[in-house]
């Protein structure tokens, strides 16, 4: 009845290593030269490159990295957290509320207890995305004015305050680099590294990549993408404490919430996640929060209108991404 | 025979809020049996096969295994039950590797690589993405997969619709080797043949119920085909069509000249007159994806003309073509349907996106060319608030019956029966006939060459991304056959 194939059907060559390791790092890779190559425009720009700078770039992306990992593990499930931002401004406001006048060691377990109840909060958001139905959208979306509107009610303006040694000991002093660095790598390889390596993690990347099929492989899709949430909080969390220790204080307003937001979702995209979820990873972002705080510096150092500045910030995020795009196109003619 | 069965699933039922799938389903696999589920589309086999294997929860009935009860919650119960499945849509993760894949479920890649190796499926690499993997490849993979949990019930689920022959056969020994050792088979086709020549016993489904249970090689095709189509079965007729002459001096709808386009397609010549359906027959990937989807206006041609009307057609875009009155209704339905919309506006559609038309739709036109449509193309609509509810025999009347609405005269249907059962396929041959008999112009690919005999007025036969041969629709499928292979008719005698 059907046409009967006579030949004999062969798998097709496996891709090389090379090529394979274009396709899964290429992007972030690309991402490190151009990080690389503005941190030398940086150096050349700067009379006097030293701690001071570094310290400046390394505390200043500290926030902007973690949340962006808050973003991207969300992203990576297949869905978004429009809460981050109001998230990190709970917990910023939180903890600066307990933490003044408090003892370094009060400061750590508050920071502890601080982090764990984002992660709390934003697990119980994740459950009622995935129990309700609703898009993630509006969820997160709602509550990102409801987290927001919390930590007014804490603090009911800029306040609180905290241990300038616990400050010393997150962000470094005025120009040491070093804190902020080894607490965004530890984050980094404590948390996310062996996060991604379980099985866990492979689940979570699986439902990103396509919900059916991973129901079908026997995983439970709603507990997945529960946890990418859970630690989402923690991310979110951690970038609320870097805030209080930069700033010595916490800061209940809303632009600082959707500020933080767009950033996140800015150094996702930029980072090589794709925002329908599955693939990527979350160096790409780290190293994209980098470059994302960079770029203002550098163009207002080289005698940019600073309105101008914004502007072309917009556009070389759009140039890069669709740079990407265009070569990833070409290797898929190929 | 109860004594030594396997699964015994009895009154099995499931509804989808008013839209009953599975009212009350027996049956009843023996130890050691390879056993056929058969039905047509819509009949309830992909629904109890989901509510065997915990997919879905059954809504009544009771399923045992060797005796015990089981209420699987998922898939991935069912292999500590002794159930293990292979889906339609395949069960691995597209963005991780394969790796990676079987970490998930917990599957032992070096047993994986022994079953494919005890397959003779080699070269899987394990650390490939699997979207870098051929579909077929990706099917054994998941029968593998399976397997290595050594399951008493293995559950394959049209696994062969995606496999060329070759690999096909290595599913069948896979099952023989299952049976052989005491385990059973659950295997549900659209293909016959392999039914009967692999399956001891068969169970056929119609409309939610099971109907009838006996041994495929018994009633071989007639009877299988007559329980699934109850009352419903005819006798096939493909004579009493009447063929007509069309006139040499008519304009031919569709003229293509010297057609060359992508790496295999060269020097294409044919013409498909108005009212005309022109097959054609070619093994898999001999250019004919090419072809189509440069006459869709989905793929610019290297060299080569193509005139519609007498005009010549440079189409950059699919616009362009539907703007000249060509279709194009793909093998893959998914492609071609909004899957989450309503019937109406699927049909609806083509019309609504013409772009010669600008303002607001008038919905009591538009209405009354859907119902038309709706009516004529017998879909059933009981689930018309979203196409993706639809069966897949009748989601392929609906790519094809839309074009009815809006009167388009060019229609490109590519292999448009693929995974049908035999029912729908009759409905859509008659559709297809009677869209030609509304003076349209159709070119038909198929992958079944008795669909050539069915359907079509002549049959042109691509090889090598040429045109080798042009036969009568009549001139059998052996001859079909072996210029599709690129032998001479000559070479059909001696050999």
């Amino acid at each position: 009845m059907t046409t009967p194939t006579p030949q004999l059907t062969t798998m097709p060559a496996p891709t090389s290593r090379a090529a394979r390791f274009r396709q899964q790092h290429g992007w972030v890779v690309g991402v490190a030269v151009l990080l690389a190559a503005m941190i030398l425009v940086r150096y050349l720009q700067v009379e006097r490159f030293g701690g001071f700078e570094l310290r400046a770039l390394t505390a200043g992306t500290l926030m902007l990295a973690l949340l962006a990992m808050a973003q991207g593990v969300v992203v990576l499930s297949g869905g978004i957290n429009l809460a981050v931002g109001a998230l990190m401004v709970l917990a910023n406001c939180f903890s600066a509320w307990l933490m003044e006048d408090a003892s370094v060691a009060t400061c750590l377990v508050i920071a502890l207890a601080t982090v764990v109840g984002t992660a709390v909060v934003s697990g119980l958001m994740g459950w009622l995305v995935t129990v309700s139905g609703m898009p993630d959208i509006v969820v997160t979306l709602a509550l990102h004015f409801v987290f927001v509107g919390v930590a007014l009610l804490i603090l009911g303006g800029p306040g609180g305050g905290t241990n300038p040694d616990f400050s010393r000991m997150v962000v470094g002093g005025y120009s040491d680099p070093l804190p902020s660095l080894l607490w965004l790598v530890a984050v980094f390889l404590l948390v996310w590294v062996p996060f991604r390596r379980s099985r866990a993690g492979i689940a979570t990347y699986a439902v990103g990549s396509d919900r059916q099929a991973a129901f079908l492989a026997g995983i439970v899709v709603a507990r997945a993408r529960v946890q990418a949430y859970v630690l989402s909080g923690v991310f979110a969390g951690l970038a609320g404490i870097a805030t209080t220790a930069s700033l010595g204080s916490g800061s209940p307003q809303e632009s600082i919430a959707l500020g933080a937001l767009l950033g996140s979702v800015a150094a996702v995209v930029l980072g090589g996640v794709a925002l329908a979820g599955g693939r990527g990873g979350l160096l790409g972002p780290v190293l994209a929060a980098f470059v994302l705080t960079l770029i203002p510096a550098i163009l207002l150092s080289a005698g940019a209108n600073p309105n101008v500045a914004v502007l072309l910030e917009g556009l070389i995020i759009i140039g890069v991404v669709m740079l990407g795009g265009l070569l990833e196109l070409r290797r898929r003619k190929q | 025979m109860s004594t030594d069965a396997l699964l015994a699933a009895r009154g099995v039922a499931k509804a989808y809020g008013s839209v009953v799938a599975l009212r009350s389903a027996d049956l009843t696999v023996g130890a050691g049996e390879a056993h056929a589920l058969l039905g047509a589309n819509g009949a309830g086999k992909s629904t109890f096969v989901k509510a065997l294997t915990g997919v879905i929860r059954r809504d009544r009935g009771t399923i045992t295994m060797a005796g015990e009860p089981v209420e699987l919650r998922s898939p991935a119960e069912g292999y500590e039950r002794g159930i293990a499945a292979v889906f339609q849509d395949p069960a691995l993760i597209p963005d991780l590797t394969v790796r990676h894949n079987l970490r998930l479920t917990g599957t032992d890649p070096g047993a994986v690589r022994q079953e494919l190796a005890g397959l003779g499926i080699e070269g899987i690499e394990i650390d490939e993405r699997v979207a870098d993997i051929p579909l077929p490849f990706l099917r054994m993979l998941d029968l593998a997969r399976a397997l290595v949990h050594r399951p008493r019930l293995l559950v394959l689920d049209e696994i062969t619709a995606a496999l060329p022959a070759d690999l096909a056969e290595k599913v069948f020994t896979a099952m023989a080797r299952q049976t052989r050792t005491g385990g059973s088979v659950l295997f549900i086709s659209h293909r016959l043949e392999e039914v009967i020549e692999h399956c001891d016993m068969c169970t056929v489904f119609r409309d939610g119920h099971d109907v009838a249970r006996f041994a495929p090689q018994e009633g071989r095709e007639a009877r299988i085909v007559q329980s699934m189509l109850g009352d419903r079965v005819e006798a096939e007729v493909a004579a009493e069509r009447s063929r007509r002459n069309v006139a040499d001096g008519v304009t031919p709808r569709l003229e293509v000249e010297g057609l060359s386009a992508g790496d295999l397609l060269r020097d294409v010549s044919l013409t498909v007159r108005p009212g005309e359906v022109v097959g054609l027959v070619a093994l898999e990937g001999q250019g004919q994806d090419a072809l189509f989807e440069t006459l869709a206006g989905d793929r610019r041609p290297r060299a080569g003309s193509i005139r519609v009307e007498g005009r010549p057609l440079t189409a950059r875009h699919p616009a362009a073509a539907i703007r000249r009155g060509i279709a194009l209704v793909p093998a893959d339905r998914t492609l071609a349907l909004l899957p989450k919309r309503s019937i109406r506006e699927n049909i609806a559609l083509p019309s609504r996106a013409r772009p010669a038309r600008w303002g607001p739709i008038s919905r009591r036109r538009e209405d009354r060319s859907v119902n038309r449509a709706v009516e004529r193309l017998s879909i059933d609509t009981r689930a018309a608030a979203q196409a993706r509810r639809l069966s897949g025999g009748n989601q392929q009347k609906l790519t094809i019956g839309r074009w009815l609405a809006e009167g388009f005269r060019t229609l490109l249907l590519f292999d448009p029966t693929r995974g049908i059962d035999i029912g729908t396929k009759r409905q859509i041959y008659d559709l297809v006939r009677e869209i030609a008999d509304s003076g349209a112009a159709v070119l038909m690919y198929t992958s079944e060459l008795r669909e050539i005999e069915l359907v079509c007025d002549r049959a042109l036969v691509l090889h090598r991304g040429e045109i080798v041969a042009e036969l009568p629709a009549d001139a059998g499928e052996e001859a079909l056959l072996n210029a599709a292979h690129g032998l001479h008719r000559d070479e059909v005698t001696t050999g």
